[in-house]
């Protein structure tokens, strides 16, 4: 009677202090996994197309739609889903999906990706359309390897969206709830009320914009605008353009293409770079107004309009370029790098270390909120600004009643306070992954200068690419010891995350009931 | 009419003349004062009660003015009234700006809807246009404006003051409809003078009166930079008045919450939470510098206070919101500029409305000591087809005149039309007079 009595006492001590439906989340962590392990029949096709083995792709499928449907079946149904789930599911969804992609990578036998650290590593920065690498020999993979890592990002893309339009708003995270709920008039407040809706038209929009750009840039390769630009590589690139990714077919990434195919990749990554949701009603309801309207798009624009001037300014001051070259490959490195793609149009590791350091700040820029960037944000900038602005004020006038406004509504207070401690959660990170770095480079007797460090920090972390020194655009990740590794794989997924829903999970109070 | 307040009674006094009223009041003082005084007969009762309204003779009656102060009141009068006798028109006395809105989307079944906090923002907003103004309102679209000015003694005023008026150098499409001297008024001929220490009455197209106000204003710059005392509704109406004309506002308002509130509807003005009393912060804040000050506090010596203070402090133009009747006249006499009273205002927006169907519009001066009229010419009129030259003056004079929707300002040779309307000054106890000659 007494151990009855204690048993049920603990079952009971139990249900009570863990307040989260762990078992529904799970099981909701396996059907994404499931629904995941269908994408690998496109890698699957490829490979039959250019008659390389198809086996590693169906095998990766079949074990990660049996593991799947394993944990869905061991999960519960109808169970409790509420905030506190969502954190978990986003969270272990991330590292599930690129556990799935390392496993292919392993079984494909590449010795590029043998190494289960850097198999992991490789398909984190792809789901987390990061675009930093540790290939060394890119051109030495078979075709179907390389689409399906190019996949992987358009994949994590989608993921994304969803993320950033439904998932991470409802959790209160993120600046996208103040964009979408907070804007004025009827047809914008709300796309669509229903998520899985929403989900489906800004797909609809993603799907769409990433076919115009493959057949844009197959248009300049088949029409010998731009020779080099094969049907393969248009598709590649434009599977990692409008997420922005940054992977790349290539050993020398957007380098190796000419000019047309760069600017056309340029313009994608500024419209991959902006909010989607904004983008929709723009393009699809044709109110092009709206978009000249919204202060996160204007912003947006005039920081990758300022840091194209300066850095054109820097590269024609240097010599390094001339004319339309030296416009060009401003524009294309300052896109590729505020919306956190990350390919290269030149290596810029040779740049003067005043064009480097302008690159690692616009890291910390990001795209706008409700886009496939990763980073701080245009508009977590915007309303910090806009918090400091009346800081100052109200040093001088006390009295003052400052209101924050953005796109003329009011930003609750809340959300205020959410954005600057959003802000010090990721330098914060930021700091720590660097000197995590720094301090792991000096163990193993890695040769790293300080701005290499906080490029790969920042680059990581910001879900950009490339970073400086031996990780520089043309460069790999490969020699990082797997400890390093270990800690940008930690960086991307905190960072995609937009960081707050990994780290109540480490809190007491979030498992608490 | 429903409402023995401030506002009944000023319509009452305005019409009691020329229709036969019956006013309806819960307050038996209120109803025997006004009966008292006018002759006209009164009613107990709810005004929002059928029983009342048939008591009070509403199927007989033209016109129901409902101007309680209490919205809904006003509106399920205007509905039974509706209901009992569809032919009757209503008018329908408001605070609410949504109801206002609705009524202009015509989802209201009311005739004409008023509101007090409109006005006065319209009030307040004309005055701040033109600053050496007492009082402006506008006819004919805002193709006419009048103005009335205070005449300052001022150095470079003498190319109209002191001259007479045939030679002084009267601005284009204007015309000095009146002189106010003392308690005496003039109807200007040629040989008239304009004198220091003169009210003058404009009547001309707002470009004209733009330049009138230049030439008799203490100082030539526009105002900008208005500080408004008090959030309310008034207040935030006001606001938004000035705001839409483009100009810099700052609004003082002691409630944290109140101000919060303000600060959210009025991104682009700067509010203060703060007491408007409290001479350190109107230093610090420099509020002595702007150019003018609106007083919207809910009460009446507050306003007071805080306008004579801010006097002191350098503010040149104050206008204050009053709302006690006798208000008007102690604020003026205090030095305060201008003071408006809203439910003089209300008042006078609904008679506009209830007068003499040809009669477009109606503007009290002074009080209610002068009116400026909107006339539609009857070919019967003995004036009808008269060149203006020939005509008597008789206490009135037609400062304007529109014809096919033109306004037009004539002079000596041009013809008074059938059909015309005449924008017309003259005193109020000669304005049922002018509205039969014409």
């Amino acid at each position: 009677m007494a151990r009855l009595t204690r048993a049920r006492l603990r079952r009971l001590f139990r249900r009570e202090s863990i307040g989260v439906d762990v078992r529904s989340a799970i099981g909701l962590v396996g059907t994404n996994v499931k629904y995941l392990s269908f994408a690998l029949l496109a890698p699957t096709v490829v490979a039959l197309l250019y008659s390389e083995p198809p086996w590693p792709f169906l095998a990766a499928g079949a074990i990660s739609f049996v593991i799947g449907l394993t944990i869905e079946r061991a999960g519960r149904h109808g169970g409790h889903l509420g905030i506190r789930e969502g954190f978990f599911v986003v969270s272990v969804t991330w590292l599930a999906a690129a556990g799935v992609c390392a496993l292919t990578y392993l079984l494909t036998g590449e010795d590029q990706l043998a190494h289960p650290v850097d198999a992991y590593f490789e398909s984190m920065s792809g789901f987390t359309t990061t675009g930093a690498s540790v290939l060394t020999d890119i051109e030495g993979l078979p075709y179907s390897v390389l689409f399906w890592r190019q996949l992987s990002q358009w994949l994590g893309g989608m993921g994304i969206i969803v993320l950033a339009i439904a998932v991470l708003p409802r959790l209160r995270v993120g600046g996208r709830q103040l964009l979408e709920s907070e804007m004025p008039g009827p047809e914008i407040e709300q796309l669509s009320t229903r998520i899985r809706d929403t989900a489906r038209r800004l797909w609809a929009l993603y799907i769409g914009l990433t076919v115009i750009q493959i057949a844009i840039l197959a248009g300049l390769g088949w029409t010998r605008i731009d020779p080099s630009m094969s049907l393969f590589e248009a598709v590649s690139h434009a599977l990692t353009t409008m997420p922005t990714g940054g992977f790349s077919t290539e050993a020398r990434s957007a380098e190796a293409f000419g000019p047309e195919s760069q600017w056309t990749i340029t313009i994608f990554m500024a419209i991959a770079g902006a909010n989607f949701a904004l983008m929709y009603r723009a393009l699809i309801r044709r109110r092009p107004g709206i978009l000249l309207r919204d202060e996160e798009f204007k912003v947006y624009v005039g920081f990758l309009l300022a840091a194209t001037i300066a850095v054109t300014a820097i590269l024609l001051g240097d010599d390094i370029f001339n004319g339309e070259e030296a416009v060009r490959h401003a524009a294309f490195q300052v896109v590729s790098t505020m919306t956190t793609t990350g390919m290269a149009s030149t290596d810029f590791n040779a740049w003067p270390l005043l064009g480097l350091v302008l690159l690692i700040g616009l890291m910390f820029v990001g795209g706008s909120a409700g886009s496939t960037a990763g980073s701080i944000k245009v508009v977590r900038h915007l309303l910090l600004g806009k918090v400091l602005r009346r800081e100052l004020d109200q040093t001088v006038h006390p009295e003052v009643v400052g209101r924050i406004h953005l796109n003329r509504h009011v930003v609750d207070e809340r959300v205020l306070r959410a954005v600057s401690s959003f802000i010090l959660l990721y330098v914060g990170l930021f700091v720590v992954g660097t000197l995590l770095l720094v301090v792991d480079a000096d163990r193993v007797g890695l040769d790293l200068r300080l701005i290499d460090a906080i490029a790969v920090a920042a680059t990581t972390l910001g879900n950009i690419g490339p970073g400086l020194g031996i990780a520089g655009p043309m460069g790999s990740f490969e020699p990082y010891s797997d400890f390093s590794k270990l800690v940008m794989i930690a960086l991307m997924w905190f960072g995609r995350l937009e960081i707050v829903p990994i780290v109540v999970l480490f809190t007491r109070n979030y498992w608490r009931a | 009419m429903i409402g023995a307040g401030q506002v009944g009674a000023t319509i009452v006094e305005a019409l009691h003349d020329e229709h036969n009223v019956t006013v309806v009041d819960l307050d038996p003082g209120r109803l025997s004062a006004l009966g008292n005084r006018f002759d006209v007969a009164t009613i107990e009762g709810n005004g929002a009660s059928r029983r009342t309204l048939q008591e009070a003779g509403l199927l007989e009656s033209d016109l129901m003015i409902s101007c309680t102060s209490r919205d809904e009141i006003n509106l399920i009068a205007a509905i039974f009234s509706r209901n009992l006798a569809p032919e009757t028109s209503t008018i329908v006395r408001t605070t609410n700006e949504e109801y206002l809105e609705v009524w202009r989307e015509r989802q209201l079944d009311v005739d004409f809807m008023v509101s007090s906090e409109l006005e006065t923002a319209n009030a307040v907003s004309r005055i701040i246009g033109l600053p050496a103004a007492r009082q402006t309102d506008v006819f004919a679209d805002g193709q006419v404006q009048i103005v009335e000015f205070d005449v300052a003694d001022r150095d470079d005023g003498d190319s109209i003051v002191g001259v007479p008026l045939r030679e002084a150098r009267i601005p284009r499409d204007s015309k000095v409809a009146g002189i106010i001297r003392g308690d005496r008024m003039i109807i200007p001929r040629g040989d008239q003078t304009i004198d220091v220490g003169d009210r003058v009455v404009i009547i001309g197209s707002p470009d004209a009166a733009r330049v009138w106000g230049d030439i008799l204003s203490e100082n030539k710059r526009r105002l900008d930079d208005i500080v408004i005392f008090g959030a309310g509704r008034t207040g935030r109406a006001v606001a938004r008045a000035l705001v839409d004309q483009g100009l810099r506002v700052r609004i003082i308002e002691p409630d944290p919450k109140r101000a919060k509130y303000t600060a959210e509807q009025f991104p682009t003005v700067r509010v203060y939470q703060a007491k408007g009393f409290d001479p350190e912060f109107l230093d610090r804040e420099r509020i002595g510098q702007s150019r003018a000050a609106v007083f919207a506090m809910q009460d009446d010596a507050k306003n007071h206070y805080a306008a004579t203070l801010a006097k002191l402090h350098g503010v040149s133009f104050t206008i204050a919101i009053v709302h006690e009747a006798a208000s008007t006249e102690v604020f003026e006499r205090a030095g305060i500029d201008v003071a408006i009273n809203p439910r003089q205002v209300t008042a006078e927006e609904i008679v506009r409305f209830a007068h003499d169907p040809r009669t477009r519009q109606v503007t009290m001066l002074e009080g209610d000591r002068f009116e400026i009229l909107d006339v539609t010419v009857r070919p019967e009129s003995e004036y009808a087809d008269q060149p203006f030259r020939t005509m008597p003056i008789r206490g009135a004079l037609i400062g304007a005149i529109v014809r096919d929707g033109q306004a037009i300002f004539p002079h000596g040779d041009d013809v008074l039309r059938a059909g015309d309307r005449a924008i017309i000054f003259t005193e109020s106890a000669r304005a049922t007079q002018v509205e039969k000659a014409l």
